[in-house]
């Protein structure tokens, strides 16, 4: 019987000056593998199917149980995380290529600092008034605690905004993980004593109105976070808050 | 002169030492070769220890410290865990006031659950994402400092050495863009080490692909003293895996999860057998251990198997939702079996590195003036064996004792003007090493001679040692240091390049893989979690010491240190 | 560089809130309403005397006081705007629903394909029953003999067709959008009932002005006259 193969097809390309390229790889299988073990085989041996060497494959990785949101790539057509891509489950050939929304770097590596930076913006934080001792923090209700656990779970991979029509270079668009975010902190007790600062962020130029509903984010969340939830409830927030404000109140 | 301190990593350790730096007047420089929020601590499942006592069991930070040095079997100094056990009830309700969201109870207090080593409801946690959530607190407090310009963020950024003057003080670090491969040094008046643990040394581990070492061991081989690096914890459950051994939480076993193995036809619980007080909650050392007995000695991993049953299907599954829900979908997505219906089969794997850069009781100063060090990549805390959920809360406190304790040095020691030669000459000293793998012809692959590290190390260093075992080993590590010489980058271009990079740690991975294993060779002992059989008892006589080594053009030196024992009176360790 | 192509992006999005927001709004109030308005008005041909029930809802209609301001404030003015706004606000879009076919993406791609259909279609509908061939507020009980010319032609009939439905389809999903965006219904629950509602509304509506149009075309009951 013939050895069980992997046919892993990567789009590569080596700077963001230079233009893309495929490269084919087949590698042998072994139960239980994902795609990074699989990039990690080919780091190993480099050599493409036609028996050409190359390079490694560049691509961002970090804890690899899906709670770092570093390996976000397009598997099989689709954003997600590489190490929870099991290769059991994929179609073969297996194509892999780089999130498409962010600066490409190397290879499957892209620069999502975009993300970090729309965090800033919606002042995605509870101001405390320093780290010495003040004693506990607000009580909190189970129920709160259990709508807002589910939020903070964002490992900010960007997946919503890769599958976000709206998330692109025309717009300024912050996306669902930030407007999610920004509810989560409108929960919190203290946070919600700056709730205003978060809504009029939401109300900026690439705030919330850039959102056309398409729901393609909570379909692709890997945390299953409720984003289109949150952006109804925010939706409703920043309503209520630039009405009265525009009445003075 | 510019009031900075850079702090190198960004995990618990390193964004609360950046936060209290800032709040000192400081501003900070950060350096992380992955965004800070990706860092390894979000990895931390179960949650952190702090004795605030809400469960009316009489908990106390006495008793939290008792169980710590007692679970370290006595080799931790006492007054820095003294002092941590003091300060976690207020780190606890700190990061309460941070917006982390712990698990309440009923009346909107904090929830708390039972971890290993301990009898104690002590353990405060956010589902199963301790770690993350925990992080990204500190994270988004960091961020906020940083948009109010009093942190700079050097992301994607690789520490490859500290720059030192003439007189051997820290006065900067030397560091390499991770895209633009550009060298840069970079002046600080302190600077602070939070790059975490090693795990990468053991091929396979819980730890991250970031958690190399590397960063440690290039300052080790500067001059700092690594200490106790022979102590590596294997943490009795993890789901294995072929790029990963995923870590599957204490906290299982705190919500009442129970191992067993099949005997006879019938399950057999053999850690409540054997350990009838702590039961399933006996420390990680004794609890791997007794798994490898159970697997290897008889014979009874689960079909014939390395494994073992963790079972949590006799729970309720809402219940398990909502304080397990993280590691239970771990569980899913990589293995495909719902853990609420079927006993999850795990597998003891390295999992926290106890030693660590030597640090001093009072202000975390490593022996480099200049040069902090706080969170796992220092060895303070946790003697021979870290407790379940104590790491968050000493990388956290580590992490505050360090950022005022640079402060302070930064304002105290003599301001002499640094010449720029220090810093050119550093720099010139990396790019020549640089330059070499560029022109170097040999045709060894980097990832086979990892791969060849982590399987010696796997098989010699970790749960059990025999001094001829280690001794081989140690040859294996000179032969695979011979072999790095000979090393060829498939890669030679200078963008982005990531066989560079890991080529780059790999040869500080193989100089701190010595240290462990000739740490191990001398400790004729057995103590938390190094256990020798040819030397199954503890010898307080001759090892009640640290470890400390000394980086020579030959090897390791090692030499020992008094433990302080003040407070608590060592006595022996029986679970 | 970046930063300057960012600030002109952000400059071309000032007060895109309010914007946004008053598009939405344009879409459910006036400009649905009147689509209710006109359907309910088209519906006097389901009776037993279309020609004559027509003729009247028209002469109603043109009676009404200010009917130019109401006209051409009701109507005119926010369906430029809407209809503009929303040309604009297409082209900022990049539709993946090739790619990523759930059905709300699909819905969103065809919310901006019918918007653009909708629009051609009102801006002929308008020109050629409104402001040309014979003039409707002189002579409202022309008004079902013209309708009924014109739609005798088959490529026209299948343009009302086609009109009507995607028209439909525009407000029962904008409808929709509006209790999303606006967070009248946070909770998934209460969001999936209301789509059920909104497709209800879309049957409805289609069903009424899909049964109006075949009126017109009935010319052995009604000969062109």
């Amino acid at each position: 019987m013939a050895e069980k193969t992997v046919q892993i097809r990567i789009k590569r390309q080596a700077s963001p000056q230079e233009g893309p390229r495929w490269e084919e790889f087949e590698i042998p299988y072994r139960p239980g593998m994902n795609v990074i073990v699989a990039l990690r085989d080919i780091a190993e041996r480099p050599v493409t199917v036609e028996g050409k060497s190359t390079s490694i494959v560049s691509y961002d990785a970090n804890c690899l149980e899906e709670i770092c949101g570093a390996c976000a790539m397009i598997i099989n057509g689709r954003p997600r995380q590489a190490c929870t891509a099991l290769i059991d489950k994929l179609e073969q050939p297996i194509t892999l290529e780089p999130l498409s929304k962010f600066p490409i770097v190397r290879d499957l590596q892209v620069n999502r600092q975009r993300l970090f930076e729309d965090l800033k913006k919606v002042k995605a934080w509870i101001p405390i008034d320093g780290t010495y001792d003040l004693g506990p923090g607000p009580r909190e209700s189970p129920e709160v605690q259990q709508e807002a656990y589910p939020l903070s779970n964002c490992i900010s991979c960007g997946n919503c905004l890769e599958v976000c029509p709206q998330y692109n270079d025309h717009t300024t668009f912050v996306g669902a993980a930030v407007i999610s975010q920004v509810r989560l902190f409108n929960l919190h007790p203290t946070g919600r004593m700056n709730e205003g600062e978060r809504l009029e962020a939401l109300a900026a130029p690439g705030g919330i109105q850039d959102c056309s509903y398409a729901q393609n984010c909570v379909k692709i969340c890997p945390k299953g976070i409720p984003l289109t939830e949150s952006i109804a409830a925010m939706g409703r927030a920043v309503i209520k808050h630039t009405v009265k404000k525009a009445l003075g109140k | 002169m510019a009031k900075n301190i850079i702090i190198v990593g960004g995990g618990l350790a390193g964004l609360s030492a950046a936060i209290k730096v800032v709040e000192k007047g400081y501003s900070v420089d950060l350096f992380s070769v992955v965004p800070v929020k990706r860092s390894h601590s979000v990895c931390a499942q179960g949650g952190i220890n702090a004795a605030k006592n809400l469960k009316g069991e009489g908990d106390s930070p006495a008793i939290h410290f008792d169980d710590t040095i007692y679970g370290g079997d006595f080799l931790a100094n006492q007054g820095p865990v003294k002092r941590m056990c003091e300060a976690a009830p207020a780190i606890i309700d700190l990061l309460d006031r941070m917006g982390v969201q712990f698990n309440r109870t009923a009346e909107g207090l904090l929830d708390f659950r039972r971890f290993g080593g301990t009898l104690y409801h002590r353990t405060a946690f956010a589902g199963a994402t301790t770690g993350q959530q925990l992080l990204y607190a500190l994270d988004e407090q960091v961020r906020r400092f940083e948009a109010e310009g009093k942190v700079r963020k050097f992301e994607h950024w690789e520490f490859l050495s500290a720059v030192l003057d003439d007189a051997g003080v820290c006065r900067g670090i030397c560091a390499m863009d991770l895209q633009s491969m550009e060298v840069r040094t970079f002046a600080a008046e302190a600077v602070i080490i939070a790059t975490g643990g090693n795990g990468a040394i053991f091929g396979r581990s819980t730890n991250s692909i970031a958690c190399t070492g590397s960063a440690q061991s290039a300052l080790y081989q500067q001059g700092a003293i690594y200490a106790n690096g022979e102590f590596i914890q294997v943490h009795p459950t993890a789901i294995p895996g072929e790029d990963k051994l995923r870590l599957m939480s204490e906290s299982a076993r705190g919500e009442g999860g129970r191992v067993w193995v099949p005997r006879d036809g019938k399950p057999w619980y053999f850690l409540e057998e054997w350990y009838p007080k702590y039961g399933n909650l006996v420390p990680r050392d004794v609890a791997t251990r007794a798994i490898h007995k159970v697997v290897f000695e008889m014979g009874l991993g689960v079909e014939g198997q390395q494994a073992v049953y963790l079972d949590l299907t006799h729970i309720d599954a809402h219940e398990l939702d909502v304080k397990l829900g993280g590691i239970l979908e771990i569980y899913e997505k990589f293995v495909g079996d719902d853990p609420r219906k079927v006993p999850m089969r795990v597998f003891p794997a390295m999992h926290y590195t106890m030693g660590g850069l030597w640090v001093d009781d009072e202000h975390q100063a490593t022996n480099i003036p200049g040069l902090f060090a706080a969170g796992e990549c220092e060895y303070q805390y946790h003697g021979a064996n870290r407790l379940g959920a104590n790491s968050l809360v000493s990388c956290i406190f580590g992490g505050f004792v360090a950022g005022p304790s640079a402060v302070e040095y930064a304002k105290t020691a003599a301001k002499a003007e640094v010449p720029e030669q220090v810093f050119t000459a550093e720099k010139a000293r990396q790019e020549a090493i640089n330059q070499q793998f560029y022109s170097n012809e040999g045709s060894e692959n980097p990832f086979v001679i990892w791969k060849e590290l982590g399987n010696t190390m796997t098989a010699n260093c970790t749960v059990t040692r025999y001094n001829n075992r280690l001794q081989e080993t140690d040859a294996k590590l000179q032969e695979l240091g011979e072999r790095y010489r000979r090393v060829n980058l498939s890669d030679k271009t200078r963008w982005a390049n990531q066989a560079f990079f890991f080529t780059r740690q790999l040869g500080n991975m193989l100089v701190l893989a010595r240290v462990i294993c000739l740490g191990a060779l001398a400790r004729n002992e057995s103590r938390g979690a190094h256990y020798k059989p040819d030397f199954p008892e503890r010898d307080d006589a001759n090892f009640l010491k640290t470890t400390m080594a000394k980086h020579t053009a030959s090897g390791p030196k090692l030499e020992y240190a008094a433990v302080d024992t003040s407070y608590i009176k060592p006595r022996p360790r029986k679970y | 560089m970046a930063t300057a192509t960012a600030e002109t992006r952000a400059a071309s999005h000032s007060h895109s809130f309010f914007w946004r927001r008053l598009h939405s709004i344009t879409g459910v109030l006036p400009l649905g309403a009147f689509l209710i308005e006109h359907f309910a008005s088209n519906a006097a041909v389901l009776s037993r005397h279309p020609r004559q029930n027509y003729g009247e809802q028209v002469k109603f209609l043109n009676g009404l006081p200010f009917v130019l301001a109401l006209e051409i404030l009701c109507i005119y003015v926010p369906l430029a705007f809407h209809g503009l706004y929303g040309l604009w606000i297409t082209k900022q879009s990049e539709p993946n629903a090739l790619r990523f076919s759930w059905w709300g993406n699909w819905a969103y791609t065809w919310q901006r394909i019918s918007g653009i259909i909708v629009l051609a279609f009102i801006l002929w509908h308008t020109w050629t029953a409104r402001f040309s061939g014979v003039s409707l507020p002189d002579h409202p009980f022309q008004s079902f003999a013209k309708m009924q010319a014109m739609m005798a032609n088959n490529w026209i009939f299948a343009w009302f067709i086609i009109g009507i439905t995607t028209v439909c389809y525009h407000f029962a999903y904008g409808l929709f959008l509006f209790v999303a965006k606006w967070g009248i219904a946070i909770g998934n629950t209460a969001r999936r009932y209301w789509t059920y509602a909104c497709w209800i509304i879309f049957l409805v509506l289609a069903y009424a002005g899909l049964a109006s149009a075949l009126v017109f075309r009935n010319h052995w009951i009604y000969p062109i006259r």
